[in-house]
């Protein structure tokens, strides 16, 4: 096996687990919890933390990964997050291969952009598909953005400590 | 010296024949009670006695510590599991009890509905989602859950209606989430309306009943049922309560909010209503 090969099976062996674990968590555990009166959202952060540290490929696919189960615990059929955090994971990745000091104020603006984009994309979707009340869902879209914030620290420290093991 | 020795013996001596003399008479005299020396000795000993006994007791407790520790190491052990057991034990019953419960409701409801088919199902996961309301359930097309069945808590209340089903699983769709609309009507009054999901109302799962007759009132208290109509639903299901009333923000429409009697947050066992005789 290669050097390349071997840093990849690595990566996958550590990534997938935590991919995993914060899907139970996000489907499970968050779903009963409420913060400002919204349900927190932990996989876009997630996606955050790997693309600063890992680049536009880790980025990229784990953004495609989360996305996928990120629609899955949404119990619908639409890939509106997969392409989101795709493109989240390879953009950020991206920028955080050329331009981008990795840090917390970096993983910090990048999450509140993330975030702010899913509900963006949620919004605009309820929005135009359903007719739904702009201002009402405006205030949801907040709150579970700023519920999610709760969490950048610990999931910056965690992708923090997962790039330095991979 | 020896004279000072001499005079304080021998006035200790007499003061305790004194006593002695004193003592012996009062326990003659007082035939079986307390003397008065016991008296008198009794507010400066008793205190004493307590604090002796109670050190007493202590020694006797660290004695027992330290020479029977092992012992007591197995005993509080052996109390440990037996506590654990014992909290098994009534963590089952009450868990028995509930289920109980549960079935109880539900042989009441059944025997009301004895046209409805229903499937128990467990709630699985919730959405993620903070602009929808869903859940998935344990059972699916295998179970002979289809598209629309209805899905109702114990009591019969209303949860909400099947929107999506696999061989092994369903998602559901609550009552209260934005998609849902179910003809409904005032149980009182007759009054006919559309139950639906809204988002003003979402956040605190509430619902609004309305597309109703102006001319029938309504009245904070009164009960919302499934009214049947296209067949989607059977009649009669309890769907809530009415707990306000107010006006649509272009001030035309009037509409109830109503409560959801169902729990639907909380909700754990279901069941789904895979047939049902349609009423005309």
């Amino acid at each position: 096996m290669t050097r390349n090969k071997h840093r990849t099976l690595v990566k996958v062996l550590i990534l997938a687990p935590y991919l995993i674990l914060l899907y139970i968590l996000q489907s499970t555990v968050f779903t009963h919890l409420t913060l400002f009166g919204a349900k927190p959202l932990i996989l876009p952060l997630a996606v955050v933390g790997v693309a600063l540290y890992g680049g536009h490929a880790e980025g990229g696919v784990f953004g495609l990964f989360a996305g996928m189960l990120m629609d899955l615990s949404y119990n619908q059929p639409t890939v509106e997050f997969t392409l989101i955090l795709t493109l989240t994971g390879l953009v950020l990745g991206i920028l955080s291969d050329t331009a981008l000091v990795q840090g917390f104020p970096s993983f910090l603006v990048s999450a509140v952009l993330a975030l702010l984009l899913c509900s963006a994309w949620q919004l605009l979707a309820l929005a135009v598909l359903k007719g739904a009340p702009v201002a009402v869902i405006a205030g949801i879209a907040l709150r579970q953005s700023l519920c999610s914030l709760v969490f950048a620290v610990p999931l910056y420290y965690m992708s923090r400590f997962l790039s330095r093991v991979m | 010296m020896k004279d000072y020795i001499t005079k304080k013996g021998i006035f200790i001596a007499a003061a305790a024949i004194v006593v002695s003399v004193a003592a012996a008479i009062s326990v003659a005299v007082s035939g079986g009670r307390a003397g008065f020396a016991s008296l008198l000795s009794e507010p400066f000993f008793k205190p004493v006695k307590s604090a002796m006994t109670s050190l007493v007791g202590s020694l006797e407790h660290l004695y027992d510590y330290m020479y029977r520790y092992d012992e007591i190491v197995a005993e509080n052990n052996r109390l440990r599991g037996r506590v654990a057991e014992l909290e098994q034990e009534y963590r089952e019953y009450t868990e028995i009890s509930e289920e109980n419960e549960r079935l109880r409701s539900l042989l009441g409801f059944a025997e009301r509905h004895e046209d409805f088919a229903m499937e128990p199902v467990s709630v699985i996961s919730w959405t993620a989602s903070n602009f929808a309301s869903s859940f998935t359930v344990s059972k699916g097309s295998n179970a002979g859950i289809a598209l629309y069945d209805p899905v109702v808590d114990e009591n019969g209340h209303l949860v909400g209606q099947v929107t999506s089903v696999t061989s092994g699983s369903s998602t559901v769709t609550t009552v209260i989430d934005t998609s849902s609309h179910v003809g409904a009507l005032i149980y009182e009054t007759g009054a006919t309306g559309v139950i639906s999901g809204e988002f003003e109302l979402f956040r605190d799962g509430r619902l609004k009943f309305s597309y109703f007759s102006a001319e029938i009132p309504l009245t904070v208290g009164d009960t919302v049922v499934t009214s049947g109509s296209g067949g989607l639903y059977p009649a009669g299901l309890v769907i809530g309560t009415v707990t306000g009333i107010s006006v649509s923000s272009s001030g035309l429409d009037p509409y109830a909010v109503v409560e959801p009697a169902a729990d639907i947050g909380d909700s754990t066992h279901l069941f789904v209503i895979t047939d049902f005789a349609v009423s005309e």
